[in-house]
């Protein structure tokens, strides 16, 4: 484990130097090693032990710019990288862009370019078309990190659940632990983050959902069952029948599903969704007894999860909000002193 | 030429027939009236002599290719000699190549209304520089060419630019491209139409599909339809499989271009017993339904023809996420490709450049296209060009304009297929030429091929000799190429349209005279 070099606590006191991370930016978890997500985990504890403090702010980004730019509504991720940053002693600028500014034909390069130009070292971006972050990495000097893309991916949304898992699974590591993400995976950019997480990982990962959010994954999951030379454990199933899907879970996790889907004639109604595929207390008594409930918000209770079930006895809901503080803390600290590898 | 010239043509290493391929390739051509300064003062004007000795001659129109010489004189091809024995040792099809014009069915010049993305004039330029004499525009310009006074503005802005490109127009099917009412197609008939199309959109209603083959039957021209079911095709992004499931794009489903084909055909059919003139070609096709359906169409003596662009013969899905092999080196041993499993992405991922309609598909339905060429269902390959201004592609994937700047990389593209082994060399120079001619029929007006009295109608090409694909070297407006940063073998020598010079390379017109 201590060839993943995570900084110590006390490092944090000191401004970042050199970090034994090698990646400019943060933009999909497809290309992670598992020791770089490793590096990640421990790099994260140490940012509990500092959240642990009386005055929970270090200075190892005193003198950096992070600019958060958000074309999308959101407020806790957005929130939640503020704070990182803040926590860090980064400087921070925040700009809610009006996702209406994407059809006024104002350009996404100029706003970068803009933005480099004010001063910022690091971009965290939010943008509701698959794939933005790349253009906007190709045409900015400094770091870009993720906030979510479309479809796409949320890499810092996977690794904090990915980090919530592991410190409630029993023996800390989700290994052959049955996984299952329930809901609107179609659509959904966190699905996708936890994908390449959990399958790295080793879990045994199923997603559920009525077939037509789940068109396509079947062939994701089929092409990486097959031979493949990965040389990693675990599973990845896709399935329609909720009981099996559930049964000896480990961990469940319930994806918002949004009511564009039934007016876009993916779904008949949502009372529908909630009579099948909603998590409740019944379902889960399929589960291990010790299942944990996750969610990555915000949710729609009583449609895609029960209301006692948000806040039952396995649900770490809040926690993994808690945990989005420490994980952003720790990727905003491993990329400014990362030093890229050329090519 | 502009940019053009400034590059010298490069030696492929380990692609010709080593030094007694260079040896023909070096004394290949002789040419008279081909300036060596100031080549763009050459364009348009007539090929006053040209001898092309040792190079390998392709001729489809007569079904033979060897080693020969040829001669132009005053813009005719005055002799065509086929070598033989002693005569044609060291000649071989890796060096240089001669052949007809190319055809190009399908290309956006985008005049009138989007002149900073293309122009008649710089449109023509890139035709020449990719090897091609003839193209048909399609009529979605601003105003599309619904009229004969639109058309007629094309025509003699062709004239005006001073390329002998020969430039045929299409016009549209319906009014304003709206699908609603037919445009007036017997005067755009009379105005020179060469057929009617309302590509970017397919014809939605088939009752307007069938009065439209009924109307231009009576006309002697085809419709082009552009095969797609829209309502299957809402805000997509990327073909329908596994590269847009990982990436978070919205399918582009091949049912919707199967099913828009399917339909098509039982339309055709349903008109073909009334008037058994009507003529239909489908463009850009790019699923194995699809092609299966015109194959059996064909063997069931339906008047379809069809055409596939070149990007759709090579370049697959993958390249989306950042492969950039090409469709034939993509491993499908285990039922799919999959980049991400074989660790071949060499790229960034979301190159707007890649974004085009229909898509590019996975890799199989590449081959399968591929098998629709060599075995005759496939008539032509067709371009659609489809240049597009920076600020319309240097933008966020799902807001990039559709389309790929590509007449000038066709034939270095075919020519991958051709090493790669998927398409023989005759039938690769067969779908740029006789192919598409006789697409086209009597609408030509001319006859293809390598003739002695014809007017030249020639490209010169070197498959020993690359040329590297960048903004510079592109004469296209539309720098929008998926192929930039590549070196693409195949680079052109010498383009004549009737007689004229259209393109001459700089490191062709130095060779001593």
């Amino acid at each position: 484990m201590a060839a993943v070099n995570a900084p110590p606590p006390e490092l944090l006191d000191q401004p970042v130097a050199a970090t034994a991370w090698r990646h400019r930016h943060l933009l999909d978890l497809d290309g992670l090693t598992w020791p770089e997500f490793e590096l990640i985990m421990q790099t994260t504890d140490s940012m509990r032990e500092v959240l642990r403090r009386p005055i929970a702010k270090v200075p190892a980004l005193r003198g950096r710019s992070v600019t958060i730019l958000f074309y999308e509504a959101s407020t806790r991720t957005r929130v939640s990288f503020e704070v990182a940053a803040k926590n860090l002693s980064a400087d921070v600028v925040s700009i809610a862009a009006q996702s209406s500014s994407i059809t006024k034909g104002e350009s996404l390069v100029d706003t970068v370019r803009t933005v480099e130009a004010l001063g910022a070292n690091m971009l965290v971006m939010r943008h509701a078309v698959s794939g933005a972050p790349y253009l906007a990495a190709r045409h900015f000097s400094g770091s870009v990190l993720n906030g979510g893309d479309g479809w796409h991916a949320h890499p810092s949304q996977a690794l904090l659940d990915l980090y919530t898992m592991r410190q409630h699974v029993p023996g800390g590591s989700v290994r052959g632990r049955k996984v299952v993400i329930v809901g609107d995976v179609l659509h959904s950019r966190v699905a996708r983050s936890n994908i390449w997480s959990l399958t790295a990982a080793g879990a045994d990962l199923w997603l559920c959902g009525p077939a037509t959010l789940l068109r396509g994954f079947e062939a994701w999951a089929r092409s990486w069952r097959g031979p493949s030379g990965r040389g990693v454990p675990g599973s990845f199933h896709v399935t329609t029948d909720l009981g099996a899907a559930l049964r000896d879970a480990d961990v469940v996790m319930a994806l918002r599903i949004q009511r564009e889907r039934q007016a876009g004639g993916l779904l008949p109604s949502l009372r529908e969704y909630a009579a099948r595929f909603g998590i409740t207390a019944e379902r889960l008594a399929g589960a291990n007894p010790d299942v944990l409930v996750m969610h990555p918000g915000p949710m729609n209770e009583g449609v895609e999860i029960a209301p006692d079930v948000a806040i039952g006895r396995g649900s770490v809901i809040t926690e993994q909000v808690t945990n989005g503080v420490a994980v952003r803390m720790a990727v905003l600290y491993l990329l400014a002193g990362a030093e890229p590898r050329r090519g | 030429m502009a940019e053009g010239a400034a590059s010298k043509p490069r030696r492929g290493a380990g692609r010709g027939a080593g030094s007694r391929g260079a040896a023909g390739r070096t004394s290949a051509a002789d040419a008279n009236g081909v300036g060596a300064a100031g080549a763009a003062a050459d364009i348009g004007v007539r090929l006053a002599s040209l001898e092309i000795s040792r190079a390998w001659l392709v001729d489809p129109a007569s079904g033979r290719e060897g080693p020969g010489e040829l001669v132009v004189q005053d813009g005719m091809i005055e002799a065509v000699t086929w070598l033989e024995g002693a005569d044609a040792d060291g000649i071989d099809d890796a060096g240089v190549v001669v052949a007809p014009g190319f055809i190009d069915l399908h290309a956006h010049f985008r005049e009138p209304g989007f002149e900073d993305a293309e122009t008649i004039a710089s449109g023509s330029a890139a035709a020449a520089h990719g090897g091609f004499t003839t193209v048909c525009l399609m009529p979605n310009t601003s105003p599309p060419i619904d009229q004969a006074g639109v058309l007629a503005g094309i025509r003699a802005a062709a004239v005006a630019s001073g390329s002998p490109i020969e430039v045929l127009v299409y016009g549209t099917v319906t009014a304003g491209r709206g699908g609603e009412t037919l445009a007036e197609l017997g005067e755009l008939a009379d105005a020179g139409a060469v057929g009617f199309s309302d590509d970017g959109a397919p014809v939605r209603s088939a009752d307007i599909l069938r009065n439209a083959l009924l109307y231009a039957a009576m006309l002697g021209r085809a419709i082009v339809d552009h095969p797609e079911e829209s309502s299957l095709t809402v805000g997509a992004e990327a073909n329908e499989g596994l590269v847009a499931t990982v990436l978070g794009l919205k399918g582009w489903p091949a049912a919707a271009e199967e099913s828009a084909v399917a339909r098509d055909l039982a339309v055709l059919a349903d008109v073909v017993a009334d008037q058994p003139g009507a003529r239909l070609h489908l463009t850009h096709l790019s699923v194995p339904g699809s092609i299966q359906r015109v194959r059996e169409a064909k063997a069931a003596g339906l008047p379809v023809t069809c055409d596939v662009t070149p990007h759709h013969l090579a370049l697959s899905d993958e390249w989306l996420a950042g492969a950039r092999r090409f469709a034939w080196a993509a491993d499908e041993r285990h039922g799919i490709a999959d980049p991400w499993r074989d660790h071949a992405i060499t790229a960034e991922p979301y190159d707007p450049a890649l974004r085009v309609n229909p898509p590019l598909r996975r890799p199989a339905d590449v081959l399968a296209c591929l098998r629709g060429l060599a075995d005759g269902t496939v008539d032509a390959m067709a371009t659609d060009h489809a240049p597009h201004t920076s600020v319309d592609k240097d933008v966020e994937f799902g807001l990039a304009a559709n389309g790929i700047s590509g007449i000038e990389t066709a034939l270095g593209l075919v020519l991958e297929a051709v090493a790669a082994g998927e398409l023989g060399l005759m039938r690769a120079i067969d779908l740029l030429t006789a192919g598409p001619a006789r697409v086209l029929g009597e609408r030509l007006g001319r006859t293809v091929g390598l003739i002695e009295g014809a007017p030249a109608n020639l490209v010169v090409f070197d498959r020993g000799a690359t040329w590297d694909v960048t903004p510079e070297t592109l004469l296209s407006r539309g720098k929008n190429s998926p192929l930039l940063g590549r070196a693409l073998s195949g680079r052109v020598l010498l383009t004549v349209a009737g007689g004229r010079i259209a393109h001459v390379d700089d490191g062709f017109a130095e060779r001593p005279g």
